[in-house]
């Protein structure tokens, strides 16, 4: 390691993995790997957070001290669209009033809309960082966040369809192999590795098999803490599960909103916010091509996606396609989630049967 | 994938004939209209052409001398829904999601009423005004909300976009809607800069007599909020009022120098980036010495708010603040027991209770 600094970046679905190896192979820094979330993390941040912030700022203020108690000094935070910009400023402001002490880097300080721009928290972390160096981990870290989407997307469709364990097994291995990869060759040998398991491994699927398309807000739907698991659970009765939504494509494959907003325009006209055109159109999509329900997955007081909710009713009723919202909080029990989602499951086999 | 792009870039294409097809289309009924009013204002008889309906909620309050002049330079008639009682909260309330935020149910409740009393209710898309200027994600996705919540009814919604980030300016947004009206450029120009002028001078006035407030002798209580929740006639007044009734010079902090405030609030928040919020937070910076107690006051549950009055709670000491957030409770009794408690702290720390 070139510079004594423990950097951590708060924990979010899987992709923890991907700022590791930036951070490890591209900055050449200690990376702090926040612990695995859990109800601890979820009460702690919401004690010291504002009552009504919307969820993942509880969930991470509660990461991001666990990451300082495992000894991380560098907290990074990054920018977004919508409040997720000022998550940084009022985050260090609570950590620094509880005592801790730390060094805080707010990309929304940065985020001027000048690439160069983005170039200078790292230099901070690393005043002689290889620039050759950190792209070279950059475009790996990337192609590690492809993998980890496809493979991810691959898993839950199959999941429900196979008894014996092996699948989630193959889907384990292959994350312990990019949570521990130091090359790029790491992140393809893992990567071959789990798709040959699945191609491998016999799947019970049935011809026409339920599916499920699942749209939301952009942390709790990757999330499988945040959302307690939910594609796992649907997948474990049986469902085919079906999310768009992702890093690879959002950010690195999108088509460009434009394209995406020239489906969905006779149910919007404008962008209402960062994720909702995204959002609406993969709604659109799963009814349009015969899906036998929609999952609406947000945390709660995620102003974006409440706003796109009266959208996705009108999606139902056009499409005659059951819809189910989900609000996440830290209160949210797993016994209820549970009894809802039988119950949308049973519906939605009974209405194939018939339909 | 190749194949896929030229069909999406079909599919734009024919969308934008359709909509230049509609826009011939709506102007051409509009000009009609025009022309059938002017006859009959000369026989001495008939409606006005065109009536615009405006939600009198949120921007509102923030935006009125520059809507309602535009319109009326143009001639346009234009009905302004009436203020805020419980009924219309109530029936906002029950259109929409539950985790709306009030304000929001508010404006749901008073499009509700305007339904059938008027051709268009207008509501713009307001997102930015540049960098670190955005408004709540809540007004970007407004008029694509209230077009699907309404869309039982045959109601028309008039819109424009003002995002100066990705370079929709505002101008351009009110010619771009006077032309859709059936009006030409020029004069939708015209009528922009005397309703921008006009608009100006409000601001400036009620700036200036805002600021001789903070001049006057007695306790004063600077009010940070948003415009549309102080002059709520439903929820806001009962603050205002009672304040008012209690002998305290009551200040709102929204009216402020624009520019000033927005240089200022980086004082106290680096990288906040709603315009609102930036000339409240600038506009405490420069009074907090002025005044005896603030009252930061939000609507349950405002996003913006939540977490930029918790900020303020956290830097803003050595100066009583009291955290005010309304969730629309008939009875006022809740609110006044808190205000008097506010008020008599803030008298004892003076020595004057």
């Amino acid at each position: 390691m070139e510079v004594n600094r423990n950097v951590t970046l708060t924990r979010y679905a899987e992709y923890n993995c991907a700022f590791r190896y930036i951070v490890e192979e591209g900055i050449e820094a200690r990376y702090i790997m926040p612990p695995a979330l859990t109800k601890r993390t979820e009460e702690i941040g919401a004690k010291y957070s504002p009552d009504f912030v919307c969820t993942p700022f509880k969930t991470t203020l509660g990461s991001e001290i666990e990451a300082l108690e495992a000894g991380a000094d560098t907290i990074i935070m990054t920018y977004g669209v919508c409040r997720l910009g000022y998550y940084g400023e009022l985050q260090e402001q609570i950590l620094r009033d509880l005592g801790y002490d730390f060094d805080f880097i707010n990309l929304e300080e940065y985020n001027t809309g000048r690439l160069r721009d983005l170039l200078k928290p790292v230099r901070r972390l690393n005043p002689k960082v290889n620039v050759a160096k950190l792209t070279r981990a950059a475009l790996d870290a990337i192609k590690m966040v492809e993998y980890l989407d496809e493979v991810t997307a691959e898993y839950y469709k199959g999941c429900g369809f196979e008894a014996s364990g092996e699948y989630k097994k193959a889907y384990k291995r292959f994350l312990t192999a990019m949570y521990t990869a130091a090359s790029r060759e790491d992140i393809t040998a893992g990567y071959r590795r789990v798709k040959e398991d699945f191609q491998r491994i016999p799947l019970d699927k049935p011809l026409r098999p339920l599916r499920v398309g699942i749209v939301g807000e952009f942390y709790t739907v990757m999330d499988a803490f945040s959302n307690l698991e939910t594609e796992q659970k649907l997948a474990d009765m049986g469902v085919e599960v079906h999310r768009w939504m992702n890093i690879t494509n959002q950010f690195l494959h999108n088509k460009g909103i434009k394209n995406l907003a020239v489906k969905i325009r006779d149910l919007c006209t404008y962008q209402m916010g960062p994720t909702s055109t995204a959002n609406i159109w993969a709604a659109k999509e799963y009814a349009e091509r015969g899906y036998d329900g929609l999952v609406h997955i947000k945390s709660a007081n995620c102003t974006p996606e409440i706003d796109i909710m009266p959208v996705l009713q009108n999606i139902g009723a056009d499409y005659k396609i059951p819809v189910l919202f989900l609000t996440f909080d830290s209160q949210t029990s797993d016994v209820g989630l549970m009894t809802r989602l039988e119950a949308f499951y049973d519906m939605i086999q009974m209405r194939k049967k018939v339909v | 994938m190749a194949k896929q792009d030229k069909l999406d870039k079909k599919a734009v294409k024919r969308v934008d004939k359709q909509t230049k097809k509609e826009l011939k289309k709506s102007r051409k009924i509009a000009k009609k209209a025009r022309k059938a009013e002017k006859r009959a204002r000369k026989k001495g008889t008939g409606a006005p052409a065109i009536t615009i309906g405006i939600p009198r909620a949120l921007l509102y309050y923030r935006y009125r001398t520059l809507w309602t002049t535009f319109f009326k330079e143009l001639g346009v008639e234009t009905v302004i829904s009436a203020p805020t009682d419980r009924a219309i909260m109530e029936t906002g309330s029950s259109l929409v999601v539950d985790e709306t935020c009030l304000s929001a149910k508010i404006f749901y409740g008073h499009v509700n009423s305007l339904i059938g009393r008027c051709d268009y209710i207008f509501i713009p898309r307001i997102s930015s005004y540049g960098r670190h200027r955005n408004m709540c994600v809540r007004f970007d996705a407004l008029y694509d909300e209230t077009r699907n919540v309404f869309r039982g009814t045959n109601q028309k919604f008039l819109t424009c976009n003002v995002d100066e980030l990705k370079d929709e300016k505002e101008k351009d947004a009110f010619v771009d809607l006077g032309y859709r009206l059936g009006f030409s450029h020029k004069q939708a120009k015209r009528a922009y800069k005397r309703a921008r002028r006009a608009d100006l001078k409000r601001r400036r006035q009620a700036a200036s007599e805002a600021e001789q407030l903070y001049r006057q002798e007695g306790t004063k209580i600077l009010i940070a909020g948003h415009s549309y929740l102080i002059e709520d006639a439903f929820i806001g007044r009962t603050v205002t009022d009672y304040l008012k009734k209690s002998g305290v010079i009551a200040i709102r902090a929204d009216l402020v120098d624009q520019s000033d405030a927005l240089k200022r609030s980086l004082e106290l928040s680096p990288t906040c980036r709603w315009e609102v919020s930036r000339e409240i937070l600038g506009s405490i910076v420069m009074h907090k010495d002025k005044v005896n107690g603030i009252i930061l006051m939000s609507a349950f549950p405002c996003g913006p708010d939540a977490m930029v009055n918790e900020l303020l709670t956290r830097k803003l000491q050595g100066i009583p603040v009291l955290n005010l957030v309304l969730d629309g409770q008939p009875d006022t009794a809740g609110v006044e027991t808190r205000l008097e408690s506010f008020v008599d702290i803030i008298r004892f720390k003076e020595g004057t209770l």
